[in-house]
């Protein structure tokens, strides 16, 4: 039994929609500029991946924008795209149609405005709880197309994109569902947030200035990650199901790996990340030799990103070399909750175009990371298998492998 | 404000919160549940309507709200409240 991607919806800071993404990440442009949500004059990360000219207006009702947090209005358009592009799951009954989304840090934004208010002793905004609850995108979700199936919220920081669609996987595999919308969503690019993280000396700081400039994993130099905003979500099915209402045909979702280090609450482990990827591969019933193409998660911190180096050459061994390594975050910045979830949606595209994109700010590497990136401009490799990693805080490891949809058929 | 004011001013804001509904049936006796407004609707409405009238509703007043009047009644009755 095979379970295959028939949609894809992306919301971020580099385009709307599948297209506007890929034709950008392809040509190497950054989506980070400062902050304009609000006044960011205080903070020591000035700049941020924000979503420009999105309009919550467009799409959805006043009643909805009113009960909804800014991270749930991204996960509704990435999932309406998204089954746009699948052309609707109206061939499964309403029970057989699961949810699963992945998101760090849910509502924060109201969370954030929410607890100002109450420390100026104003009145707090009914929806404050239901629009911060983490499941409230999955709910939202449900609730606007009618879906009654299984609905899932997995929130381990920066990996809850993957560990989603991961469960997705396991669902359909269970016969639990016959369809999942799954993802991730995250809008916190927010003061109270950022300065959370710039306390963890993991935000950049030196390139307020310069802010296309500023996420550059692998790269010498590099002090830390962009804080961004997105969501991503993808469709996924049975194969024979979708083949048999007509769906539209992406890659293969063949594997996901889990791993738990349990070791530090914030540090990378490198045995982790191992046990993730090959999780993912054992999963798949493949072996590493057939790895062509990781979406690293590759944030621009200067410890992570030599971590993760060593992970994928301790795995792949002399084999590491050859395979494609790119860094969607180079350019969108780091999404959190979502990044996984927009990183499959780069792999996928990887594997669905024959194009890797490149991983942008990549002049001169960190001598400790030394493997093929795609520096700088965008190559075309035809990839039959590609990983997406994703390595969170709580020492939550995972990896999902997606294939093209000939690989491994008989 | 006299009351006819006061009434006109708040089923203004009303017909501004409600969706798919025909606003100008919107009168003082309208109940909040045949404007499509659920509970946590209401709340919210009572929220907006805060900010909007310059006005602090008794939260346990409130809660036996269940009429557009009922808005109109108390704001009439905290008038010296709402324009201080």
């Amino acid at each position: 039994m095979r379970v295959i991607v028939t949609g894809m919806g992306v919301v971020s800071p580099i385009g709307i929609g599948t297209d506007q993404f890929w034709s950008a990440a392809v040509k190497g442009i950054s989506g980070i500029k400062k902050i304009t949500s609000f006044d960011a004059s205080n903070l020591r990360s000035r700049i941020a991946g924000e979503v420009a000219g999105f309009d919550p207006a467009t799409f959805l009702s006043p009643k909805y924008i009113e009960q909804t947090d800014r991270f749930t209005q991204l996960a509704l358009l990435a999932a309406d795209l998204a089954l746009e592009d699948a052309g609707g799951l109206g061939a499964y009954a309403p029970q057989r149609v699961a949810i699963s989304i992945g998101s760090g840090m849910g509502g924060f934004a109201t969370f954030e405005s929410s607890a100002l208010r109450k420390f100026r002793n104003q009145p707090v905004p009914p929806f404050t709880v239901p629009r911060t609850m983490a499941n409230s995108a999955a709910a939202w979700i449900a609730i606007k197309h009618r879906l009654k199936g299984v609905n899932l919220t997995c929130s381990t920081a920066c990996s809850s994109g993957a560990n989603a669609i991961g469960v997705a996987l396991d669902l359909l595999r269970s016969g639990r569902a016959d369809a999942v919308i799954a993802g991730g969503a995250e809008a916190c690019v927010l003061p109270l947030t950022i300065n959370g993280f710039e306390i963890l000396h993991a935000l950049t700081t030196s390139s307020n200035d310069d802010p296309a400039r500023a996420s550059r994993p692998f790269a010498k130099g590099r002090d830390g990650f962009v804080m961004a905003e997105g969501a991503g979500i993808l469709i996924l099915e049975r194969e024979e199901q979708a083949t048999r209402r007509g769906a539209k045909t992406y890659a293969q979702l063949a594997g996901y790996g889990q791993a738990c280090d349990a070791s530090h609450i914030v540090m990378p482990d490198m045995e982790g990340q191992v046990a993730a990827m090959r999780g993912a591969i054992d999963d798949a019933g493949m072996n590493a030799d057939s790895i062509d193409h990781i979406n690293a998660h590759a944030t621009s911190t200067p410890l992570g990103d030599i971590v993760e180096t060593r992970a994928i050459k301790n795995l792949f061994g002399d084999r590491a070399r050859h395979i494609a390594v790119n860094a969607t975050k180079s350019m969108i910045g780091h999404t959190v909750g979502a990044s996984a979830a927009i990183g499959s949606i780069a792999t996928i595209m990887a594997l669905h175009t024959g194009t890797i994109h490149p991983t942008i700010n990549l002049d001169e590497a960190d001598p400790e990371c030394d493997l093929d990136y795609t520096a700088n401009h965008a190559q075309q490799k035809h990839p039959r298998t590609g990983l997406c990693n994703a390595f969170g805080f709580g020492g939550n490891n995972a990896s999902i492998l997606f294939t093209t949809l000939n690989e491994g058929r008989d | 404000m006299d009351t006819a004011e006061i009434e006109s001013k708040v089923i203004q804001f009303i017909a501004t919160k409600v969706e798919n509904l025909d606003t100008s049936t919107i009168t003082r006796s309208s109940k909040f549940e045949e404007l499509g407004l659920d509970s946590m609707d209401t709340i919210q409405l009572l929220f907006d309507a805060e900010d909007t009238f310059g006005i602090n509703f008794d939260s346990e007043e409130a809660k036996g709200f269940t009429s557009v009047g009922d808005i109109i009644s108390y704001i009439e009755n905290h008038q010296a409240q709402a324009s201080s």
